[in-house]
């Protein structure tokens, strides 16, 4: 008698949640992403399927970034002066099928860029690149609520994701996504309790279900790694046994975390026996994004192109296409 | 030394006070009491005193704006005395310790299990009694003794005890040398017509003092509930059972912090243990001077004391240093302490008057838990019972005569009124029954039926879930901007909800919920229900098996069960189950002051009592943030309060 695998079975899906609008729905967009719509844990194919391949974003900012190390700088060092040649070279070299533009200058540490100057900026990455946009705020409650809000407004219509609301700043972030068409991150930090709160109060406010993405906060490798990936964990199954409100998908910031830790950016100058920071880097970015895709991760933001491109190679070869 | 003159206004008091001495410190000494929610750590910012004049030092803080520093503002507990020194307290630092009148404390606080308030006031015995044989803490006892002579030749103390086991089956026991050297004159003087009064100290009887001629009928006791926040107690007469007086008043130890950690830290402090014992001992001998006076009796006829309290309180009571409490693995000094006399702990009545403290189940679950485990009949029944208690710490004790365990969770003291914009304690002119249309007309109840002059826990559990009910609070508490009434408006960049306004209240402002006095609420209202859950979870059972919940506590004369788990505060189970008791820790110190059955019962009680550490839990701190949600977070936990 052949040996029969023990199945489980599911009642219900992870939300699809739509990024970017063509010209036919209302945006500008060339392309659009979906992502989630899981009805089986990560990868587990035999169980239920996977009908969206995890999305792969890269991060660029509106400033040039202050505290990139030099070989994550390497790549853009010609572009990254000008946030819509930064975004094309991500497009057309790198093949990023969407972006996540970080306002950091915004915040009053890194030159407190005002709201209009911030909106042309927008406008300006909108226009160079047809992929959907992920639009970042500093996490300034204050400032963001201005930003984001004047933001949303210019980029009417786009569908773009939007983030981050918190348990504490949900409010105007939510009226802006419901008035102006666009998706939102809930953040929570690393709880499943806030994560379901945030998407309680941001639904009981009518904006629906399939337009929040998680953003549950992870650690890098090395930083705490098994506590998002638990909570992550926990969260999933919640979701795939009929929790509605633990139903939407998880983006990461894997290049975020990733590129914090010494072991990514420390140089090999003064860590020799860690060997050439060009290849651990990168490979510390990948591995972060690897783990994450085994814990529900649907859109993983990146930073390097080298991690980008190895975590689609192992996706593909996960999904067999 | 120097000694400096140290004056406070708008009192008047001066005190000489050695150079360098704490402000904080001295103004206790002074009888002077300020808040002081930190116990003097320089943190809280709540002992904010004016200097007038004179020298001083002080240390900077960020809790005295520029402007309060311009016009001589200081934290007390952050400055020395350099020289003479006049201070004024402005009001809102002053520590309000005022009695509360015996009026106000009948029909409140005092609100026994099973005795309407009234009868507490015409001083009923409690249905209970019965089910306790009457053996007070102290017997008196009118004997005759036959004169020796040459047939009858046993010593007076053999004659006296020969007497006294007549009828009764006393098989231990023993008295004092201080009163076999009266004996023998004191029993020829009286002409062998004595009073004896008789103590039980554990098997032993014995006898506690002999008076000339026939004291008999005077014999009485006094119950304690030593609260952390709120002293309470009963006279009682001990041969007829009888209440005849109740008081309450405020833990003088709230002058060196409000909770039980804070207070732990100051007696580990020099002399800090020392303030805090004469300050609990000074509240209790002062309630009973009064009681005395009040009903004309003599100090010398109070002969037994009982105490339920918490276990530090009682550690600082019996002037037992409580610091192991505070640290891990949390141990305190003993839990179970013997009868003793009252006057070695510092309790004035007579001299060698009992003192007994209910014992404790573990170093966070104290007396007043096993008191109320007695007042409720926990420990006697076979259905499933839940208590509740809560207060500053809220404790929770299920289980039945077989099995019983117990928890306790730090909830705060939000439902006993305290740290809240317009809480206040269950006492008369409190809100304590809110209701409210969709149209936001607000009807009231204020305990006496006088103008509003803030809210007490009742009221509090009632507006949160009218508030959450017309939905002008959000899920997480909130306070929904969409909504346009006068009653929501916008203080200080957060909103709150007018409940009355001035003109028809009893106070100088509105009374009204603050967005912040919500976040306080669901703190305190999720550390209960998520103690509860975690101890289920824990004992493998379903809250809904269980078939009788008590709940006691300071909220007020009664508590809207629908409410209460409208808010999330109680699990959604049949609302029948359910039985507001109020202060169960005074019944069951009553109860043992009146019994020997109960005091064995309620040590029975303590040893069957298993502790969980809820910190030790490692759902707990889950089950924790998700209640912190109105009502939950899985709103599939509270099916009737139908969220959509």
């Amino acid at each position: 008698m052949a040996l029969e695998l023990l199945k489980e079975r599911w009642s219900n899906a992870v939300n699809t949640v739509t990024i970017g609008a063509t010209k036919e729905e209302g945006g500008t967009r060339t392309s659009i992403v979906k992502a989630g719509g899981e009805t089986c844990l990560p990868f587990m194919l035999n169980e239920g399927g996977m009908p969206h391949k995890p999305v792969l974003a890269m991060e660029i900012f509106d400033i040039a970034p202050q505290d990139w190390p030099d070989i994550l700088k390497e790549p853009f060092k010609d572009v990254y002066e000008d946030p819509a040649k930064w975004a094309k070279r991500c497009v057309d070299e790198h093949k990023a099928e969407l972006l996540c533009l970080r306002l950091q200058g915004t915040h009053s540490d890194f030159g407190n860029r005002s709201a209009d100057e911030t909106a042309k900026v927008v406008k300006s990455v909108l226009d160079a690149v047809g992929v959907p946009l992920i639009i970042l705020g500093t996490g300034d409650e204050e400032k963001d609520n201005i930003v984001l809000a004047k933001t949303s407004e210019v980029a009417k219509g786009e569908r773009c994701l939007l983030g981050d609301a918190t348990e504490k700043n949900y409010k105007t972030l939510t009226a802006s996504c419901l008035a102006d068409g666009h998706n939102i991150i809930g953040e929570s930090p690393i709880d499943i309790n806030i994560a379901k709160q945030v998407n309680i109060l941001i639904s009981d406010m009518g904006l629906g279900s399939e337009r929040i993405v998680i953003n549950p906060t992870i650690g890098a490798l090395g930083y705490g790694m098994e506590y998002a990936y638990s909570i992550m964990e926990r969260a999933r199954l919640a979701a795939l046994n009929g929790d509605k409100m633990l139903s939407m998908p998880f983006i990461c910031f894997i290049g975020q975390e990733a590129w914090r830790a010494k072991e990514a950016k420390g140089p090999e100058s003064e860590h020799r026996e860690w060997g050439p920071e060009s290849k651990r880097g990168p490979m510390w970015e990948f591995i972060t994004a690897v783990s994450m895709l085994q814990a529900g991760a649907d859109i993983l933001i990146m930073r390097h192109p080298k991690a980008l491109e190895e975590t689609r190679k192992y996706i593909n070869n996960l999904l067999g296409a | 030394m120097d000694k400096f003159k140290l004056t406070f206004k708008p009192d008047d008091k001066q005190i000489k006070v050695k150079k360098g001495e704490n402000l904080l410190h001295a103004a206790v000494q002074a009888g002077i009491y300020i808040h002081s929610s930190c116990g003097g750590d320089g943190v809280c910012g709540r002992c904010k005193v004016i200097i007038k004049d004179g020298d001083f030092r002080t240390e900077p803080t960020g809790r005295i704006s520029k402007g309060e520093k311009e016009k001589g503002y200081v934290l007390a507990c952050l400055t020395s005395i350099q020289g003479n020194l006049t201070v004024e307290i402005p009001p809102e630092s002053r520590l309000d310790l005022e009695e509360i009148p015996e009026e106000e404390a009948k029909f409140l606080r005092l609100k026994g299990l099973f005795t309407p308030p009234e009868e507490v006031e015409l001083a009923k015995p409690h249905l209970r009694e019965n089910v306790f044989e009457h053996s007070p803490l102290a017997t008196k006892l009118y004997l005759k003794l036959p004169r020796p002579d040459f047939d009858d030749k046993v010593s007076d103390l053999e004659r006296l005890y020969r007497e006294i086991r007549k009828g009764r089956k006393i098989s231990i026991m023993q008295t004092g040398l201080v009163n076999i050297k009266r004996l023998g004159s004191l029993l020829r003087e009286s002409g062998w017509k004595i009073t004896a009064t008789l103590g039980k100290r554990n098997e032993t009887t014995e006898v506690v003092i002999v008076e000339p001629g026939d004291t008999s009928k005077k014999n009485y006791g006094v119950a304690f509930d030593i609260g952390t926040t709120t002293i309470t107690s009963q006279l009682v007469d001990l041969n007829s059972k009888k209440i005849l007086g109740t008081k309450a008043t405020y833990n003088k130890q709230a002058a060196f912090g409000d909770d039980v950690i804070t207070r732990i830290i100051f007696a580990a402090e020099g002399g800090g243990l020392e303030r805090l014992h004469h300050a609990v001992i000074d509240t209790m001998n002062s309630m009973i001077k009064d009681f005395v006076s009040e009903h004309k009796l003599n100090l010398n006829d109070i002969n037994g004391v009982t105490c339920a309290g918490n276990t530090t309180m009682t550690h600082l009571l019996l002037r037992v240093n409580p610091v192991h409490i505070r640290r891990e693995p949390y141990i305190s000094t003993a839990n179970f302490v013997p009868v003793i006399r009252a006057a070695e702990a510092g309790v004035k009545v007579s001299p060698r008057g009992l003192l007994y403290c209910v014992p404790g189940v573990s170093t966070y679950v104290g007396g007043d838990i096993t008191a109320g485990v007695l007042a409720c009949g926990i420990n006697e029944t076979d259905k499933l019972t839940l208590l509740v208690d809560v207060g500053t710490n809220g404790e929770i004790v299920a289980g039945n005569k077989e099995w019983m365990v117990s928890c306790s969770a730090s909830a705060g003291p939000a439902f006993e009124g305290s740290g809240l914009s317009c809480g206040m304690r269950a006492q008369k002119g409190a809100i304590q029954v809110v209701d409210m249309d969709s149209d936001l007309n607000v009807k009231l109840e204020t305990i006496g039926g006088l103008k509003p002059r803030g809210i007490c826990g009742s009221g509090y559990v009632d507006l949160l879930a009218r508030l959450f009910k017309n939905g002008i609070i959000a899920r997480d508490g909130k306070i929904s901007a969409k909504v346009r009434s006068p009653r929501i408006r916008k203080a200080g960049g957060k909103y709150e909800f007018v409940v009355v306004f001035k003109k028809d209240a009893d106070a100088d402002r509105d009374i009204v919920i603050t967005e912040e006095d919500i976040e306080n609420l669901k703190r305190s209202k999720g550390a209960v229900y998520s103690a509860i859950a975690t101890l289920f979870k824990k004992i493998g059972l379903e809250p809904k098996e269980l078939k009788k919940a008590y709940i006691a506590g300071g909220f007020g004369t009664s508590l809207n069960i629908e409410n209460a788990i409208t808010i999330g505060l109680l699990p959604d189970l049949d609302r029948k189950i359910y039985k507001f008791v109020g202060n169960t820790a005074i019944v069951g110190a009553h109860q043992i002051l009146l019994s020997y059955e109960a005091m064995k019962k309620a040590e029975e009680a303590a040893k069957k009592i298993t502790y969980i550490e809820l910190s030790a839990e490692s759902k707990y701190m889950d089950e924790y943030v998700s209640s912190l949600f109105f009502p939950h977070t899985d709103s599939t936990r509270f099916p009737s309060v139908n969220v959509k």
